[in-house]
């Protein structure tokens, strides 16, 4: 089971009177099969403290453990924009992050790849498809490396309200069949209602401010009056913490 | 709209053409060789003996095509003999340039150590290393050689070094996200987004190279396209002059289409061309697909009041 724990992580950058401070003293922790959503305003450090995790960013302060079962967890990682190596075709983006070539990982791959409806554009370049369909290439790559624990900076934020939906559902499904622990940054608070298990509010300034739980059956229906209560509070708790006030 | 109306339109759409303007120019250049000689032969009448003909020229690259040459070497021998020494320079320019460009790309300091340098070589006249290459190594091959790298190399490394300045940082932050190796990033990443820049390099390298290349023989060259060129000046065959040279160009022009743009297609088939179709999201859920085609615009529905789903029939 994979364990998340956040110790007093603290992240600066600039120096003088350029200094920003990202992350102020966060501790948090996270563990077994959850879907955890990060939320908060542009610039609350959301990004930032996914960026560390995942090993992209060192921290100024504090400390990060991230295992599964003991030993160092593996990660995966969807990044805002799909990223994919446009020179390489779809199997060879997936191929890419993985360890072997083998005739077994290719399969593992081509397993991904038809879960998110491309099972056929495994020879096609990146360039010969279409946002969304670049975007699921990502996260069939980041479920093909089998990883302990999933990472995800605002996979949809660029993309058509239908096509993020889309993704919202083919994503749910892929979550409830492998069970990953998922910690998914997002500024949509209706994506984080629909999606979550657990939500991690942040302030203005990089400051954990509130922990929430999400106990609503999945899948969830944005036209649920229940799901609009959920995601009439979370707003509340924005109110709560100033970060609605108009500046 | 009548017959004749509809072959006009067709034959101005036809001269607008990118086809009709890449043979127009060559028209167009004959006809002001053709008046420069009237003219120039009008005032001095004795210059109708180092103005040739089109004719003239013409006839004489038939012959250097048939191998009907009086030259020592046939063009074939004489190109190929250009062709390696060309191909040696490149090379060489080629290696040098990216450990150079990449050194620059990579170091501050490197690059402080080298740029103007750089510069300086760039702003370098051909004819100039040619010339100094003749003096230091005298007739044989190496003067031309070491033109040709010095005339491309300056090329390689700018571009190599915008290559790396230019890095795609997110795909190196995927790469190490994923925990992907260094040897592993290098090869399918910074290769790879190199080749672009590394290929601009080669074709600036080949264009100018050639150039280089000739004028070095010319002064130093016991053989080779330049020296061609200055065995035909100095037998008094101003169509010798110009038909060599023209073939040059010719031979230059193949080459480029034939290699670069083949190598180029190879290399960056990866690139979404126009003309290729995107593959289009399919958003189709619960087999819309196969609902019935309706006829017109559907009926305004007031979404706000209505409880019912359109699927639910």
């Amino acid at each position: 089971m994979a364990e998340i724990t956040v110790q007093n992580l603290h992240k600066e950058f600039g120096v003088g009177a350029d200094k920003v401070v990202a992350l102020e003293n966060v501790n948090l922790e996270i563990g077994g099969h959850v879907f955890v959503s990060i939320v908060g305003a542009s610039g609350c450090g959301k990004s930032t403290l996914l960026n560390i995790l995942s090993g992209i960013e060192t921290p100024t302060n504090g400390r990060v453990s991230i295992t599964h079962d003991g030993r160092p967890a593996r990660a995966g990682y969807v990044f805002q924009a799909a990223r994919l190596l446009p020179w390489r075709t779809v199997m060879d983006n997936l191929l890419f992050v993985q360890k072997d070539r083998s005739e077994a990982t290719r399969a593992r791959c081509q397993h991904y790849l038809d879960m998110v409806q491309l099972g056929d554009k495994g020879k096609k370049f990146p360039g010969e498809l279409s946002g969304g369909m670049q975007q699921r290439v990502g996260i069939a790559r980041a479920f093909s490396t089998e990883p302990d624990v999933l990472f995800m900076d605002e996979p949809f934020s660029h993309l058509d309200a239908i096509t993020a939906r889309s993704l919202r559902a083919e994503l749910q499904t892929m979550w409830q069949e492998t069970k990953k622990t998922v910690v998914f940054v997002t500024h949509d608070v209706g994506e984080a209602v629909e999606l979550s298990e657990r939500i991690l509010v942040f302030a203005k300034g990089g400051r954990l401010a509130d922990d929430l739980t999400m106990s609503l059956p999945f899948p969830r229906d944005v036209s649920d009056p229940k799901v609009a209560v959920a995601k009439a509070n979370v707003f509340k708790t924005f109110e709560q913490i100033g970060a609605l006030a108009v500046t | 709209m009548s017959g004749g109306t509809v072959v006009t339109a067709r034959v101005a759409r036809g001269l607008k053409s990118p086809l009709a303007g890449r043979l127009t120019f060559p028209l167009v250049c004959l006809a002001v060789w053709l008046l420069t000689i009237e003219v120039v032969t009008a005032i001095w009448p004795f210059a109708v003996d180092v103005l040739p003909q089109p004719t003239e020229v013409a006839g004489f690259m038939w012959d250097e095509v048939t191998g009907n040459t009086l030259a020592p070497r046939n063009m074939y021998a004489t190109f190929w003999i250009s062709l390696q020494r060309l191909g040696i320079g490149m090379v060489i320019a080629m290696l040098l340039g990216t450990v150079i460009g990449l050194g620059m790309g990579l170091s501050r300091a490197v690059n402080a150590f080298f740029n103007d340098w750089v510069v300086a070589i760039l702003a370098m006249p051909n004819l100039a290393w040619a010339l100094f290459c003749s003096l230091a190594f005298g007739f044989g091959i190496t003067g031309p050689i070491v033109t040709v790298v010095l005339t491309g190399i300056p090329y390689v490394i700018i571009n190599i070094r915008e290559g790396v300045r230019n890095a795609p940082s997110d795909l190196y932050d995927m790469a190490r996200a994923f925990g992907v190796t260094r040897g592993h990033t290098i090869r399918h990443v910074l290769i790879p987004s190199l080749m672009p820049f590394m290929f601009a390099a080669g074709r600036y390298a080949f264009a100018l190279g050639w150039k280089g290349l000739v004028v070095a023989e010319v002064f130093g060259g016991q053989d080779g396209a330049g020296w061609t060129i200055k065995f035909w000046y100095d037998a008094h065959r101003a169509h010798g002059v110009i038909g060599y040279a023209l073939l040059f160009v010719i031979f230059a022009l193949v080459f480029e289409k034939f290699m670069f743009d083949r190598l180029s297609r190879y290399f960056f088939k990866w690139r979404p061309a126009s003309d290729v179709e995107l593959v289009e999201e399919r958003f189709d859920p619960a087999g819309a697909g196969a609902q019935k085609v309706t006829a017109g615009p559907p009926p305004r529905r007031d979404v706000t009041t209505e409880t019912r789903r359109p699927d639910d029939g």
